[in-house]
């Protein structure tokens, strides 16, 4: 996994330098018999690596996921926008800090331009099934001046 | 893994077109601040661009192959202040590569993979005084050529290869520096010797930051004697022993905050045992953090008696559930227990105890009193928590408390009036549902309160003295609760002081015109998602010092009244977006308004009807009044036709035999007839003839002149020959008045059957019958030709109604009327008419 993981950090950085104009690839997070997710990073400047641990439509409390970018901001704070939509239709919005100033959570918070992060743990969920259908996800970080610090449309398939 | 011909598929097309490219050529770099900032991130430079202003302060190059930076590379560059030369792929940097640059504060080049960077790369940079180099390959501090940086205040070295503290000798030369982030190393053991130079720095002024090390050791005694401002170690430790170690290690330090704990996400320790920081006993500590700590069970808490005369400490996401019996005399001013899952509200007695944040624990328990007497700022929020009871002195032990935070939490029972609490300046309950808030005036004792949040408080507003007592409120929020009747009475009397009100998401439907008649002071009105169906500026008017208005997601159509009372002239921002505006004629004036003011509204070019159908999404400043100018003249125009028709509809029927008479008086006359009609009649219905008959027929309009034998014929001759000579000579008509009498009468049939020959012989349809009463058939069966006259021909019926009578005399008239001969050459016609009605009509008729 770590040597992909480097494969894909050289190839995002390569391909950093690319013309926005393009729409990137589409990624596979994981596909088993009844449940198939996708995603792609709708952040013009770059792509980034995603990965979780299970693939199960019924998924597991604190499920274990890898996140890698090279950060184009700085995030002394950070906030995470969660978009669900179902045919069209948003079904669920949240918001929530990832990084405080005082005291931060995690130990990539605080971290400026430049720096790279690479999370692997826990995604702090509840563990739940996954209702059969299809879901788009709309996920964004942004930092205390809400410039954009990553941003991916993520399709889950659930059957 | 990535298919390797893929790899190469991405690498090669774009190394070829970033050959191609020759970024100098053209002007790549984005304009922030004309001269002075300039953003060249992500371009694919591979050298400094020289088409940027030599007046640039900040400069962004950061994500560019600059790979070599060569002596002298920014003398062009004499007045940059920060240069940002993140993930540069920089390898080398050379001597006097920054030369020239006297004024550069930040110098950030993290993420470069360094491999040389010569004794002079630093030189020249005399005013430096952040410098970042996070992941540089740094791998020790020894070699950093940063002795010279007398002006640096924080230097970040963090995620490098460092693994000695050993700091150097030429720190004693940094007198300026405040925070050193050695964070994320491989540092492993701190030594005695390491930290020598540190009895040379200023005391109390540098942060150090050594969290993610991975600590094993710090020698007795290395941090004895030393005065630090801050010590940051998180996730240092993969074992209980190994912080022990640690932290005995920090005996002899003094220091301002010490912060210990780790990440959530880089958690190592397991079963944290309680001697771990035992060690902390032999600190002099001002401040004390400890945070994310797993497995921190109730006997680790054992330590705090280490840090009785601490005067801060938080305690945050600590994850254990219970803490009590701190002595009395402990010296904490300021205690933070958040995020730690207490189930239970601690019992506290803390005489010293000025500030207590407990925040973000998911407590099963109500709240119970505390003993704080010198507590003057109390955050309770984010608890879940309920209050049996508030709030008073008696609940908290205090009289001097300030701030009360208890937003975020469950139920709340006002039950007394802040007695004893009058000290209070900061109040919120927001999102906490407040019972009783409503029965009595809750804030009548806080007459030092400047803020108060009751945002979404499940509060009804009744009681109109719900806010008596707040003389000197500055800040009022209410959003998301509701008023009786969905209507905003004057709640706000006395608060003079009052600068911010927010009464958005209220259900509000009416305000009342004097709801902010005593509020001289307001500034910012929101009055957002509300159900206000009409803009009204009469209760604002009485705001002389209102600035922003907001009236977004409401219902309003268009003002209420046709003409618009101006705002306060002190407005400067008004907010009507979102709402339901109808661009109808009949809002005209509003929508004038609405442009006339267009300097004030938020967002006005995007505003857009929503009514009627037809303007639907139309731009609410692109009506024209045109449009209903000319709908209203035609409106107008058609209106007053209709009226006008009408009017001489009703003037020609109501005069039209006066029309008549004044088109035809010249024009029309009798003829070689002296009268009109002769009437036949039994001398029976004299009394209808003459006070009905004769009275609407000759005295009304037109006039008539009737032939009636009691009048008109002339004595002395036979009544035939008068009735011949007389009657039908003389007169174009022939009027039978029918009656019970009538069939009686000898003389009348006499009458009617000369009329009826007369008729005969000169072809005139001259005979009009009126049936004056309803005439038995058997007797009109005696008269044949009566009765079969009466069966064929149209007759008049004299009627008892006023309607009915009416008609009959509208059809007389016109009956009589008809037939009438012109008269200037009517005569002629008439007298031709008599010699055809003699002569030739005898040949033309049949026997």
């Amino acid at each position: 996994m770590k040597g992909f993981m480097a494969a894909f950090f050289v190839w995002t950085l390569i391909s950093a330098n690319r013309d926005g104009g393009q729409a990137w690839p589409t990624h596979t997070v994981c596909e088993d018999g009844s449940l198939k997710i996708l995603y792609q990073s709708c952040d013009p400047l770059q792509d980034f690596g995603f990965s979780v641990e299970q693939c199960s439509k019924y998924l597991k409390p604190n499920l274990n996921i890898r996140f890698g970018i090279i950060l184009r901001e700085d995030i002394k704070e950070l906030f995470l926008d969660i978009n669900l939509l179902t045919k069209g239709a948003s079904i669920l919005s949240y918001s929530y800090p990832v990084c405080e100033e005082d005291l931060p959570r995690f130990s990539f918070c605080g971290r400026r331009k430049g720096e790279q992060i690479y999370y692997a743990g826990p995604a702090n969920n509840r563990g739940f099934e996954i209702p059969e259908g299809e879901y788009q996800v709309l996920l964004k970080l942004y930092n205390e001046k809400h410039s954009m610090v990553a941003c991916a449309n993520a399709t889950v398939i659930s059957s | 893994m990535m298919p390797p011909t893929r790899l190469a598929g991405t690498l090669i097309p774009a190394m070829a077109f970033l050959s191609c490219l020759r970024p100098e050529s053209w002007d790549p770099c984005m304009q922030v601040v004309p001269n002075i900032t300039y953003q060249c991130m992500e371009l694919g430079l591979y050298k400094i661009p020289s088409n940027i202003p030599t007046s640039t302060k900040k400069l962004d190059l950061s994500f560019n192959p600059l790979r070599r930076l060569r002596s002298y590379s920014f003398s062009n560059f004499s007045e940059l202040q920060v240069l940002d030369l993140s993930r540069c792929e920089i390898q080398i940097i050379e001597d006097d590569a920054f030369q020239g640059l006297k004024h550069l504060s930040t110098l950030i080049l993290t993420g470069n993979p360094i491999q040389s960077l010569a004794r002079g790369a630093f030189s020249g940079l005399s005013s430096l005084q952040t410098l970042v180099a996070v992941e540089t390959n740094l791998a020790s501090l020894e070699d950093f050529p940063i002795g010279h940086l007398k002006t640096l205040k924080k230097l970040n070295v963090a995620h490098n290869l460092i693994n000695s503290f050993k700091l150097p000798e030429y720190f004693s030369n940094l007198p300026s520096l405040e925070h050193l982030d050695l964070s994320n190393n491989k540092i492993q053991n701190i030594y005695h010797k390491d930290l020598q130079v540190l009895h040379q720095m200023p005391p109390f002024k540098l942060s150090l930051d050594l969290s993610l090390n991975p600590l094993d050791f710090i020698q007795q005694s290395a941090f004895k004697e030393i005065k630090l401002h801050e010590l940051t170690l998180r996730s240092n430790f993969n074992s209980t022993d190994a912080m022990k170690t640690c932290v005995q290690g920090l005996a002899g330090l003094k220091i301002n905050r010490l912060v210990l704990g780790e990440f959530k996400n880089e958690r190592t320790i397991k079963d944290l045992d309680k001697s771990a920081l035992e060690g902390l006993c032999n600190l002099t500590i001002e401040e004390f953090r400890l945070t994310y700590l797993d497995d921190f069970s109730e006997d680790c808490i054992g330590f705090l008696n280490c840090l009785a005369n601490v005067s801060a400490i938080s305690l945050v996401s600590l994850y254990f559930n219970k803490l009590e019996g701190f002595p009395k005399d402990f010296q904490w001013q300021y205690l933070k227990l958040a995020n730690s899952k207490f189930q239970y509200f601690p019992t506290l007695e803390l005489a010293s105890l000025k500030k207590f944040v407990f925040t973000d624990n998911k407590v099963l328990s109500p709240f119970t009193e505390v003993n704080l007497p010198n507590l003057e700022f109390l955050d309770l929020s984010r608890n879940g928590m309920f209050f049996k009871g508030c709030c008073s002195h008696r609940d908290l032990g205090t009289t001097r408390l300030k701030h009360l935070d208890l937003s975020f939490n469950d139920a709340i029972t006002m039950s007394s009036n802040f007695l004893g609490l009058e000290q209070l300046e900061h109040l919120d309950f927001q999102h906490s549902s407040l019972k009783q808030a409503n029965d009595f005036s809750v804030f009548l004792a806080l007459k030092n309160l400047l803020y108060l949040d009751i945002s979404y408080t499940n509060t009804h507003v009744i009681f109109h003295g719900i806010f008596d007592g707040l003389f000197s409120l500055q800040v009022l929020k209410m959003a998301g609760n509701s008023f009786q009747d969905n209507f905003l009475p004057n709640i706000f009397t006395n608060m003079q002081s009052l600068t911010v009100l927010d009464l958005s998401k209220c259900q509000l439907e009416q305000v009342s015109q004097v709801a902010f008649s005593s509020l001289p002071k307001l500034q910012l009105l929101n009055m957002s998602h509300n159900n206000l169906l009409f803009l009204d500026t009469l209760p604002y008017q009485p705001l002389h010092a209102l600035r922003v208005l907001d009236c977004s997601f409401n219902r309003i159509v268009a003002s209420k009244r046709q003409e618009l009372q101006p705002f306060p002239s002190s407005l400067a921002s008004l907010n009507l977006t979102r709402n339901d505006f109808a661009c109808a004629c009949e809002h005209l004036s509003f929508l004038q308004w609405f442009k006339d003011h267009r300097h004030l509204l938020v967002g006005a070019e995007q505003m857009l009807c929503v009514n009627p159908s037809d303007m639907e999404g139309v731009p609410v400043l692109s009506f024209r009044n045109s449009t209903c100018q000319m709908s209203k003249t035609i409106i107008s125009v058609s209106v007053l036709t209709v009226l006008l028709v009408s009017v001489v509809a009703v003037l020609v029927y109501k005069f039209y035999f006066h029309l008549m008479l004044l088109a035809g008086c010249k024009r029309y006359g009798r003829g070689e007839s002296t009268y009109d009609a002769f009437v036949i009649y039994s001398s029976q219905d004299e009394d209808w003839v003459r006070n009905e008959l004769v009275k609407n027929l000759e005295e009304g309009v037109p006039p008539f002149q009737l032939c009636l034998h009691y009048r008109d014929f002339i004595p002395g001759v036979a009544i035939a020959a008068n009735i011949i000579q007389e009657g039908f000579h003389k007169s174009r008509k022939v009027i039978v008045v029918v009656s019970q009498h009538f069939i009686q009468s000898r003389w009348c049939i006499f009458e009617y059957e000369i009329a009826q020959t007369w008729q005969f012989l000169s072809s005139h349809a001259g005979i009009i019958f009126i049936v004056l009463q309803k005439v038995e058939k058997t007797l009109l069966r005696q008269q044949v030709e009566l009765y079969r006259l009466l069966s064929r021909n149209t007759y008049l019926e004299w009627e008892d109604s006023v309607l009915g009578r009416h008609i009959f005399w509208r059809r007389l008239r016109k009956a009589l009327l008809d037939g009438k001969p012109k008269s200037a050459e009517g005569t002629e016609d008439a007298e031709s008419s008599q010699h055809l009605a003699t002569t030739p009509a005898w040949e033309g008729k049949p026997p």
